[in-house]
């Protein structure tokens, strides 16, 4: 017992101090220690991106999420699922540190990416959420064109600049941002939809088309992790067509972790899914096909069949 | 559902009674019309309106809606006309006919009778009483019609039979000498009169239920939104028609007639009010250095208070933790924006002017009138950067944009409309403010044209710090607001500078109100503007 603590105090940095009753044990009843060595067994594809450790989010009093560990590997689909509440977004939202920006949030544990810890003080956090990008559930173009929702973040980033100083120095990136708008819609395939209409409101596209151009806006900065938060749940059947076919494009090349409550889904996109349930807990994390046709607990079976949630 | 009946669910041809009924409705409208034009004394109440007395036609008219709208009730009762009445007309209905009632009976037993106040007070309720219940108990179309009715009725043969006449006058026993005059209360009792009749007839229209409820409120909201725009309309085109004549004294067309501009050619008009000042050997006086002095105030504290006020609210949006700072800050913002202008003159008089040389000055009028637009810029461009949607800051965020950044390329422009909708409403205050310029800024009323202040031209640079300096700034000047309140209120004489004082006044009174639209325009323009840039870029 005082062993395992000891090695978890040295992995983790905690960046805000909690007091010390960080509780050893998942609330499934096993140690950390153990259900992660369960966990390591499943045979990932590849490395692992993102790895979560013991990882507790408060929201004032409320624990909405208690003491998670899992893997995330590389270039992949990984679904989590689970009923309202469970703690999936909340889980989501510290891969890039997103919980930050809710004032009356506190986030306990580690989470690494590629091998480097993000919760210590001292990290960039616009180079990690240039490369752990984010899409929302509802569509949020900004009220600008097409166009100047994909080249928004590099030009924030200075990576582009057409700025009327820039042109009269000569130092026009205009060919540049032509091709990143070119090459972020084709990714999101959008392009054939807009080319022509590059310069009208981003408002005046559809819901599919405006989530479409989300994902795109989110690729224009090259992420190599893709957060999704119940990307299509406002969108029609054929909308969630397009959606989930471009997700299945995007993991070749990118990691994708999507939140959703659709169960069939999970199913169809995702290599590894996640189960939490109520109380913020991951009761189970496996393949997906293994989640879905012989999970090992009761709970998620009755969750995946729908007794339960 | 006892009683309940099927309404049609189509509506035939008009049929006669319907004709009836919206005829009463145009009727109403015309009395309506009659007694705003008698209120402002278009309509001669002493005069003839097509052949016949003024007051003997709204009488009879009066008389002819109540006789229509009651008979249209009690024909529904009887079962001559169809219509679908509810089981009662309502309470706010009985109130509604009760306080007419009430005042009438109460005037006739206290003064027609004699009887006093105590006794009036007794007899008031009493008729007020049974027009309530008279309104209440009885089935809707009875009850909606009926009551109003005997009221036009008792009203038109009051005014028919002369008892009120154009020359009535009631004089009350107060100190202060008042009495009520023919002139004033025949058209407000024909303007009630009107729109409880109409009200009625409207719902007899509708054919009673909810239908004619329906109708009824329908009469009265776009009498009140008419009411809105006409005293609007009616207001500016009083100015304009009183401020014209003097406007246009000595205006000439024609090549090299009007003054120099930049030096550089002549205008080809010339407009003496608004292009000169006022000088012993000039043919027409004018306002110019008002004007000059009243954009060039606006202008200052508009350049003053944006800034401040926009930088306030992104601190107290974006960065501040909610808490109570933030209240304190608003509480405070609001009760600056309710302090009375004339503490802030005091407090410019008090504290600016000892500060810039002791003198009145223009730079003193500015930033008292920014101080006074401060607040409203604050709290509206607050207003608007709360309602821009989180998910925009989010969606920055997380492509890894700064807050700063986030807050310059998304938030701002977003709130750009509303901010200006807030500049548009502060303006459109400070720019006809005369007590704080008098107090801070006011020069003479009768201002040389050679006076007119020159601010960009006054900038010129020293050799000591601060280099820059800029002594237009430090005098002081006139403005519209207060020249007009000089030249009206204050008893300044005209004397033989101005051949026509009262055209002079009401031509200083429009070119204010066209100054103010015309800063109106420009940030109604910008607000369009940036709100085309959002939507349909």
């Amino acid at each position: 017992m005082s062993d395992s603590q000891q090695t978890q105090t040295q992995n983790r940095t905690r960046t805000e101090t909690t007091g010390n009753d960080q509780p050893l044990e998942t609330t499934s009843g096993e140690t950390v220690e153990e259900a992660r060595a369960e966990w390591t067994e499943y045979d990932f594809r590849g490395n692992a991106k993102m790895v979560a450790e013991d990882l507790d989010v408060y929201y004032g009093d409320d624990h909405a999420l208690k003491g998670v560990s899992m893997e995330i590997p590389e270039e992949s689909v990984t679904a989590l699922i689970g009923p309202s509440g469970c703690g999936k977004s909340t889980y989501l939202r510290c891969l890039n540190r997103m919980n930050d920006r809710i004032s009356a949030a506190r986030v306990d544990g580690s989470v690494q990416f590629d091998g480097k810890e993000i919760y210590q003080d001292g990290i960039n956090l616009v180079e990690l959420r240039k490369r752990v990008g984010m899409v929302f559930q509802s569509p949020n173009p900004f009220p600008k064109s097409i166009r100047d929702n994909i080249s928004y973040g590099p030009r924030k980033h200075g990576d582009i600049d057409t700025g009327l100083l820039a042109r009269l120095l000569g130092r026009d990136d205009s060919d540049a941002e032509r091709k990143l708008v070119e090459r972020a819609l084709k990714q999101a395939a959008l392009w054939d939809e807009v080319h022509d209409r590059l310069d009208d409101n981003a408002l005046g596209l559809s819901g599919g088309q405006q989530q479409r151009l989300c994902i795109a806006r989110c690729l224009s900065v090259d992420p190599e992790v893709i957060l999704m938060d119940e990307p299509a749940s406002a969108l029609d059947p054929i909308a969630t067509a397009k959606i989930e076919d471009l997700i299945d494009d995007l993991s070749e090349e990118y990691t994708v972790v999507i939140v959703t409550h659709n169960m069939q889904q999970a199913a169809r996109i995702s290599d590894q899914t996640a189960v939490f349930l109520t109380g913020g807990e991951l009761v189970e994390y496996d393949e997906t096909d293994k989640i879905f046709e012989n999970p090992e607990s009761q709970r998620v079976e009755d969750y995946i069949t729908g007794k339960f949630g | 559902m006892a009683g309940a009946t099927r309404s049609r669910l189509i509506e035939g041809e008009t049929t006669t009674t319907d004709a009836v009924a919206g005829v009463t409705v145009g009727l109403s409208a015309i009395l309506f019309a009659l007694a705003v034009g008698a209120l402002f004394e278009w309509v001669s109440l002493t005069g003839t309106v097509a052949g016949l007395p003024t007051v003997t036609l709204l009488g009879g008219l009066l008389i002819g809606l109540g006789v229509a709208v009651s008979l249209f009730g009690l024909g529904s009762w009887l079962g001559y006309v169809e219509t679908d009445p509810d089981a009662s007309a309502g309470l706010i209905a009985g109130f509604g006919a009760a306080v007419p009632w009430f005042v009438i009976g109460g005037g006739v037993v206290s003064q027609t009778l004699g009887l006093g106040t105590g006794a009036g007070v007794i007899g008031g309720l009493l008729v007020g009483g049974v027009a309530f219940a008279g309104t209440a108990v009885p089935r809707e179309d009875v009850g909606s019609t009926v009551p109003l009715g005997a009221l036009l009725a008792f009203v038109g043969a009051v005014f028919i039979t002369g008892t009120i006449g154009p020359e009535w006058i009631w004089n009350l026993d107060w100190e202060q000498q008042a009495s009520v005059t023919a002139e004033f209360l025949v058209p407000v009792a024909t303007l009630f009169c009107a729109l409880y009749g109409g009200w009625a007839a409207a719902k007899a229209y509708g054919r009673f239920g909810a239908r004619g409820r329906h109708m009824g409120a329908y009469v009265l909201v776009y009498l009140n939104a008419l009411s809105i725009v006409a005293f609007l309309f009616i207001l500016i085109v009083f100015v304009v028609v009183k401020g014209l004549p003097g406007l246009l004294t000595g205006v000439e067309v024609g090549p090299g007639v009007g003054p120099q501009v930049f030096g550089l050619f002549e205008l080809p008009v010339s407009v003496p009010l608004v292009m000169n000042g006022v000088a012993l050997l000039n043919d027409f006086q004018g306002v110019l250095p008002a004007i000059v002095g009243t954009v060039w105030l606006v202008v200052g504290a508009v350049l003053f208070a944006v800034p401040l006020g926009v930088g306030a609210a992104v601190f107290l949006t974006e960065y501040a933790e909610r808490g109570r700072f933030t209240q304190a800050v608003e509480v405070a913002t609001n009760g600056l924006w309710s302090t009375p202008s004339i503490v802030f003159g005091l407090f410019g008089f008090a504290f600016l002017i000892p500060r810039f040389g002791n003198q009145k000055s223009l730079l003193a009028g500015m930033l008292t009138l920014g101080f006074m637009l401060l607040p409203l810029v604050l709290i509206t461009s607050r207003e608007a950067m709360l309602s821009v949607p989180d998910e925009y800051r989010d969606a920055s965020a997380a492509l890894g944009v700064s807050k700063w950044q986030t807050i310059r390329s998304v938030v701002l422009p977003a709130a750009l409309p509303g901010v200006m909708t807030g500049v548009i409403l502060g303006v459109g205050r400070i720019a006809g403010e005369t007590a704080p310029i008098l107090l801070t800024m006011a020069g003479g009323t009768f201002v040389p044209g050679g006076q007119t202040v020159n601010v960009i031209g006054g900038f010129e640079f020293t050799g000591t710090p601060p280099f820059v300096a800029n002594p237009e700034l430090l005098q002081a000047t006139s403005a519209l607001p207060y020249q007009l309140y000089a030249l009206i209120t204050a008893g300044v004489g005209l004397g033989s500078n101005v051949a026509d004082p009262d055209g002079f006044r009401w031509a200083t009174a429009l070119v204010l109100l066209v100054v103010v639209l015309s800063f109106y325009a420009i940030g109604i323009g910008a607000r369009y503007y940036f709100r085309q840039r959002l939507r349909h870029e």
